[in-house]
């Protein structure tokens, strides 16, 4: 664990905490509540796992009193800017020996290095709700760490969370068990802890909600189901009507799973989360 | 008096030559254990300054010496290496910050120093012109090297290929510099700072280049055998991080196993720092945990060890020339019989002679004190940078 210095002394000083996905500015939120700024700069509607700042916004990480990390690999950049280890905290780390490691893409060998493969790791860590509340633990540890005076309103805002991560968590269970190892589809690979955690035996194919897919990937699709025969697929966004009526045609409900890795339109974290959990238990059925 | 210092005043006027050889003689063995004296208390204060700065220094088993030298004072004499694993073990025990450190490559003779944003928070560090390193690629440069180079933010540094022979190495990178440091005459201000992952890129372990699924270029690709890609020499590592290339820079495995040279240890009080000694203490650690001012302490008794034999040497020389410059008074007087008589012959008594002689050896003394003060104040004055490129490097 990093330590973290109480560094923001001055009642009038509220600490700035820069978060990396729109899941951490929600946990600091409900955890720390006016207590801090929480800032997330990247833009409604960009993914954050793929988001590259500008100089401007580095410098915001960079005079942050704390900055949030997702961890398994989650955002990319973070590896090709400079942050100050001493007021960054993995909130991921605590798990990282359950991290799922996903194909890497073709093997390659050049110069003298010899072969190697750009494999990477599942980071939508936060769809595993136990895994969700250790990172909200995480990042309480932080903020009690650089805000020790205002520990116990964190310790009881945290507990507050940590009920709402645990009844969803078991929802998605009841909905994991109901479905009984039914064979489903996922629109893209994001979904591996929520598989892991609640039993899905899930499958995915890399469309785009709002994307029509070629024929090649109908194709593909069709083949796919000779050996598992999904009955439904969850999309990160609203899919196309014409999608979905083709998905039906081929005996395919569809359903939203929105991973909240930004902001959403509506609602908060929570409220998505709940909606996920209602709309996914009629495909386990 | 004042008569007999005038004398010997035009005496030695007259003797310009002889003169100045023995107020050359005096003074030099004067100015010797003086200077030695002073180079050896600044080199002294430097030292232990830096090393009482820093709590802790970790790093892999073996020369503590080199360890605290590189980690320091950015000494050539690279260490052992230990990887970033090492880092996250200091943070996970939550007693200490761990700042990593690899300073292993050159750029232009100054050290490349990879490190985290902490080492210049941790060091009071400021930047006197333009910015700290936010992006890889990017470096900010000691006041030393953008005086010695000429350069300043705006301008790119290459860094040196590790040795001349290394023709199948890596391709020197072309690092921005963003900002120049103020000068904090220490060791920093010889170092050309980047984050510690630019480091890895000036090593090749990160790396960015074109991406082999996407070309359309065949002869960039010797085989091609289901998931395995063999590259050809035509792929080209990119030498300069832009906006462009940044993206395609990547890790291979993981960042854990990366190499570092030391990682400057602070812990959060001084029971948390003798915790974590006690545990590279024990068990079978391939690290060590040194505290820099006690292998300091132990660098400078061997320094002042051999500082008394010097000392001993300089002392039975400056007999030599005492007794030298006494036979060469003696045999002058045997040179000044006439002028000695001539001085009888005006009525001077054989006290005048002493007196004459005295104030010949008085002004030579004090004229040999007045250069030697100069002399004593010019080194007093360059001290620091002295020692720095004398003894520190």
């Amino acid at each position: 664990m990093l330590l973290l210095a109480p560094l923001v002394t001055d009642a009038q000083d509220r600490a700035v905490i820069y978060v990396v996905n729109y899941p951490l500015q929600y946990f600091a939120g409900r955890i720390a509540g006016d207590l801090v700024d929480v800032v997330f700069p990247v833009p409604p509607g960009e993914d954050p796992a793929f988001w590259r700042p500008d100089a401007e916004a580095v410098s915001g990480y960079q005079q942050a009193d704390l900055i949030l990390l997702n961890g398994a690999g989650y955002a990319k950049w973070v590896n090709r800017v400079s942050l100050p280890r001493s007021k960054t905290v993995d909130t991921s780390r605590a798990f990282r020996d359950r991290f799922i490691a996903t194909e890497g893409g073709a093997s390659h060998s050049h110069g003298r290095e010899g072969e190697h493969a750009h494999a990477g790791t599942a980071f939508t860590t936060w769809l595993d709700f136990n895994q969700a509340a250790a990172q909200a633990n995480a990042v309480r540890d932080a903020l009690s760490r650089l805000l020790p005076r205002h520990a116990t309103t964190f310790d009881k805002n945290f507990a507050a969370l940590e009920q709402d991560l645990a009844d969803l968590d078991a929802r998605m269970k009841d909905a994991g068990e109901g479905g009984r190892n039914a064979p489903l589809l996922a629109s893209h690979p994001v979904y591996q802890y929520l598989a892991r955690r609640y039993s899905l035996n899930l499958k995915e194919v890399l469309w785009e909600p709002d994307v029509m897919p070629p024929e090649s990937e109908w194709q593909m699709l069709k083949s796919l189901l000779d050996t598992h025969p999904a009955k439904g697929l969850i999309w990160e966004g609203e899919p196309s009507a014409y999608a979905v009526n083709r998905l039906r045609q081929l005996g395919i409900q569809s359903t939203v799973f929105d991973p909240c890795g930004n902001r959403p339109e509506t609602g908060d974290f929570l409220s998505v989360m709940e909606n996920n959990v209602k709309n996914i238990k009629p495909l386990l059925r | 008096m004042i008569d007999s210092l005038y004398i010997a005043w035009k005496y030695l006027g007259f003797n310009r030559l002889r003169t100045a050889t023995i107020v050359a003689c005096v003074t030099l063995i004067a100015v010797l254990p003086l200077t030695l004296e002073v180079l050896l208390a600044e080199s002294q204060r430097q030292l232990l300054s830096r090393a009482a700065s820093t709590p802790l220094v970790l790093g892999a088993k073996g020369s503590a010496l080199d360890l605290v030298m590189n980690g320091l004072y950015f000494d050539d004499e690279v260490p052992e290496l230990i990887s970033m694993a090492a880092v996250d073990a200091v943070d996970d025990t939550g007693l200490a910050l761990p700042i990593p450190l690899y300073v292993r490559f050159k750029a232009r003779r100054f050290p490349i120093v990879g490190t985290t944003l902490d080492y210049f928070d941790f060091r009071a560090l400021q930047v006197s012109e333009g910015r700290q390193v936010a992006m890889l690629g990017d470096t900010v440069i000691g006041a030393d090297v953008a005086e010695s180079l000429g350069i300043g933010v705006g301008d790119s540094l290459l860094s040196s290929p590790e040795t001349v022979f290394d023709l199948a190495g890596v391709y020197p990178l072309k690092m921005r510099v963003v900002g120049v440091l103020g000068r904090s005459h220490s060791p920093d201000d010889r170092g050309v700072f980047v984050d510690v992952k630019t480091a890895w890129v000036v090593q090749g372990l990160v790396h960015g280049h074109e991406d082999l699924a996407q070309t359309t270029d065949a002869s960039m690709v010797i085989e091609r055998a289901g998931d395995k890609v063999v590259a050809s020499a035509k792929l080209v590592e990119f030498s300069e991080i832009t906006e462009e290339n940044i993206d395609s820079f990547h890790f291979h495995g993981s960042p854990e196993a990366y190499p570092l040279s030391a990682v400057i240890v602070v812990p959060d009080d001084t029971k948390s720092g003798t915790i974590l000694r006690g545990r590279y203490l024990e068990g079978e650690s391939a690290a060590q945990l040194v505290v820099p001012k006690t292998v300091i302490d132990g660098l400078l008794a061997n320094i002042f060890r051999i500082k008394n034999v010097l000392d001993a040497v300089i002392f039975v020389v400056a007999i030599a020339t005492m007794l030298a410059l006494f036979l060469v008074f003696a045999l002058s007087l045997r040179l000044r019989q006439r002028e000695i008589r001539t001085v009888f012959r005006i009525g001077g008594s054989r006290s005048t002679i002493v007196r004459l002689l005295l104030a010949e050896i008085l002004i030579i003394a004090l004229a040999s004190a007045a250069l030697c003060l100069v002399a004593l104040v010019v080194v007093q004055n360059y001290s620091n940078d002295l020692v720095r490129a004398l003894f520190i490097g």
